[in-house]
């Protein structure tokens, strides 16, 4: 792939992004939280019950781009203050959605974690500005794009200055109506091939179905993706957004007893053979 | 005018409506201290009959009459409460309101303009305490007060240790992304400067962080915010766009209580300040009283004499009351070692003051 100066494999081994103590591009980072902050007893309820199930780091959306402008659009700042309350309860880092250049250093002053989402992979001005935000970035993969238009966009924020870029693939557009989204898993090994930067997924917005998250969530470790981001909400029956998606505190919790004797499995396999041959295919074309 | 702007200014007017009252009251508690009856039914006659001849067409005299009739009796009824007058610096909102709000909790908070002001209003009567800060935890000693401790003659009866929060303010309006300019005190300015270079804010020196939050409450600058206390929110009805926005770890300041009379109970701390002559081992011959007694000092802080260049005053806080026989045998030895020493009264410590 041509003008991948910075995000390219060939630059170096992995980054890691180091968020207070959780260190994306090493252990399998988990992030969760509801779609959208509510309420103030909304957020603090839920980030207590994540943290018990084990989360790593807590997610909600303050400003919400919405498919219709009629659907609940956030709390705004308000939203952020909540969130800030919630890592000071419970102490874990924020990663929250910026959609407008004007709030990035607003937002920036109240989350660890900037995520841009699968709408604005591709909003250049956006990302020129979280690139000087100072914080790591949560770069969702557009619905329709390619790896390599999705790498470009991650190159647009490294260049800016900001090495911390954590990908996410988040599900692609397909014929299928079944699902919401195509979790597109193969784009976890592919990155790996093409970039040093880490790679998480979310099986939430990919599959838009309670009932897949947790094996594709299971397919992910197995796929050697460097962690998740899953809404859940206290009780999904009351959410603003996205309530057919989110998981209960208790889905969550069995799924996150899973997982980890999962990843501790994958940890002691032997090393895989490293596809050498084609790697170097990959490269001419 | 639409119905939400014509609720939003209702609710304006009766907030500074409000406001106001209080700050009746505030004269009223401090009229008290001056005059030698309470009531004055000539005077109060005299009011009702001029505010009624204001031609008011939407405001009946009767109402007028009730209306103030109804502040009178509360004045009246405040006054009776007895509440301690404590004085401190600044405007509203100030971080000596916040330390006198903890060290006096059912207090009247009365503003004053500089340090002397609370000092003499204190030692004339006007007052009944005063808060003070005596050192901060970045900017060290805060000089004036503590030559004031030297020339006037009030006792401490108590310390607060009060954390420097500031918070960035505007009027609910504001729109954050269209704030410009920041105003507060010179050196609030510069303990959030990072804050200020991130978010491209334009730093507006005043001479008070409350007084900037007062201004931005009553004459709403365009595109303009202010660095403040939590509490100067609460006082002029300002948002909190985001608290904690000072740099560094927050600092924070040691505020005194003063009083005319000593403590009355055994406190656990001591503050003297004194003076040596100008020989050979003085000050330490003095230190080693207590290093033999085994106080343990916790400030020891020099300054230079205004009365006496070339000579310093040295203030000394230490562990223990001086109804302790330990201390109080100390401080007698004292008085032969040093060329002046003053006594400003033994406290309980705030426990937060290491």
């Amino acid at each position: 792939m041509k003008n991948l100066k910075l995000v390219a494999r060939e630059i170096k081994k992995g980054t890691v992004v180091k968020v207070a103590d959780v260190e994306i591009g090493r252990d399998f980072v988990v992030i969760a939280g509801p779609c959208s902050v509510e309420s103030e007893k909304q957020i603090l309820d839920t980030a207590w019950a994540v943290k018990a199930a084990g989360a790593d780091m807590l997610r909600g959306g303050a400003f919400k781009p919405r498919t219709s402008p009629y659907s609940f659009q956030g709390l705004a700042i308000q939203g952020l203050k909540m969130l800030e309350k919630a890592k000071k309860e419970t102490g874990l880092p924020i990663v929250t959605e910026v959609v407008d250049p004007r709030d990035v250093s607003w937002v920036a002053e109240f989350a660890d974690v900037l995520q841009i989402g699968t709408r604005n992979m591709q909003n250049f001005s956006l990302l020129k500005e979280v690139g000087s935000s100072g914080r790591p970035v949560l770069l969702k993969r557009g619905m329709h794009s390619t790896l390599e238009e999705w790498l470009n966009c991650a190159e647009y924020i490294l260049s800016e200055g900001n090495p911390d870029v954590i990908l996410c693939e988040r599900g692609i557009r397909t014929f299928e109506t079944y699902t919401r989204n195509t979790l597109d898993l193969s784009a976890v090994p592919a990155i790996k091939e093409l970039s040093h930067l880490p790679i998480m997924i979310d099986p939430t917005h990919s599959t838009g179905r309670i009932s897949l998250i947790a094996s594709m969530s299971m397919a992910a470790v197995a796929a050697g993706a460097d962690g998740m981001i899953v809404e859940v909400h206290h009780k999904p029956q009351e959410a603003l957004c996205d309530a057919d998606q989110a998981l209960t505190p208790d889905m969550f919790a069995n799924m996150m007893s899973r997982l980890r004797p999962l990843k501790s499995f994958f940890n002691n396999l032997p090393s895989a053979s490293t596809g050498k041959r084609k790697l170097t295919e990959v490269r001419q074309k | 005018m639409k119905p939400e702007e014509i609720r939003k200014k209702t609710n304006k007017i009766d907030r500074e409506l409000l406001v106001l009252l209080q700050e009746r009251m505030g004269l009223a508690l401090r009229s008290k201290k001056f005059k030698e009856t309470l009531s004055d039914p000539q005077q109060e006659n005299d009011m009702l009959a001029r505010a009624e001849r204001l031609n008011l067409d939407l405001i009946k005299s009767t109402f007028t009459r009730r209306l103030l009739k109804t502040i009178i009796e509360e004045t009246k009824r405040l006054q009776d409460e007895d509440r301690s007058l404590a004085a401190f610096q600044g405007e509203h909102g100030a971080y000596g309101e916040v330390a006198a709000r903890r060290l006096v909790p059912d207090g009247a908070y009365i503003p004053c303009l500089e340090f002397i002001d609370v000092f003499r209003g204190v030692e004339d009567g006007y007052f009944d305490l005063g808060v003070v800060p005596v050192e901060n935890s970045l900017e060290g000693a805060v000089t004036q007060v503590n030559d004031l401790l030297t020339t006037t003659d009030l006792n401490v009866i108590g310390e607060v240790k009060v954390a420097v929060s500031h918070c960035l303010l505007a009027t609910e309006a504001t729109d954050y992304r269209e704030i410009r300019q920041v105003f507060s005190h010179p050196q609030a300015l510069a303990q959030c400067r990072n804050f200020l270079m991130r978010n491209k804010l334009e730093s507006r020196p005043y001479y008070d962080t409350a007084g900037a939050a007062k201004m931005l409450a009553r004459e709403n600058p365009r595109a303009a915010a202010a660095i403040a206390s939590s509490l100067c929110a609460e006082l002029y009805d300002l948002e909190i766009i985001k608290e904690g926005i000072e740099d560094g770890p927050s600092n924070s300041t040691r505020f005194l209580l003063l009083a005319r009379e000593p403590h009355p109970d055994n406190g656990d701390k001591t503050s003297i300040i004194f003076a040596v002559t100008h020989e050979a081992g003085r000050l330490y011959a003095v230190l080693k009283l207590f290093a033999d007694a085994e106080i343990n000092l916790t400030r020891i802080a020099s300054m230079p004499l205004r009365s006496d260049p070339g000579n310093y005053s040295f203030f000394l806080d230490f562990e223990g009351s001086d109804k302790n026989e330990k201390v109080a045998a100390v401080l007698k030895e004292m008085e032969g070692l040093t060329k002046w020493m003053k006594y400003l009264g033994s406290y309980p410590a705030d426990k937060a003051v290491s």
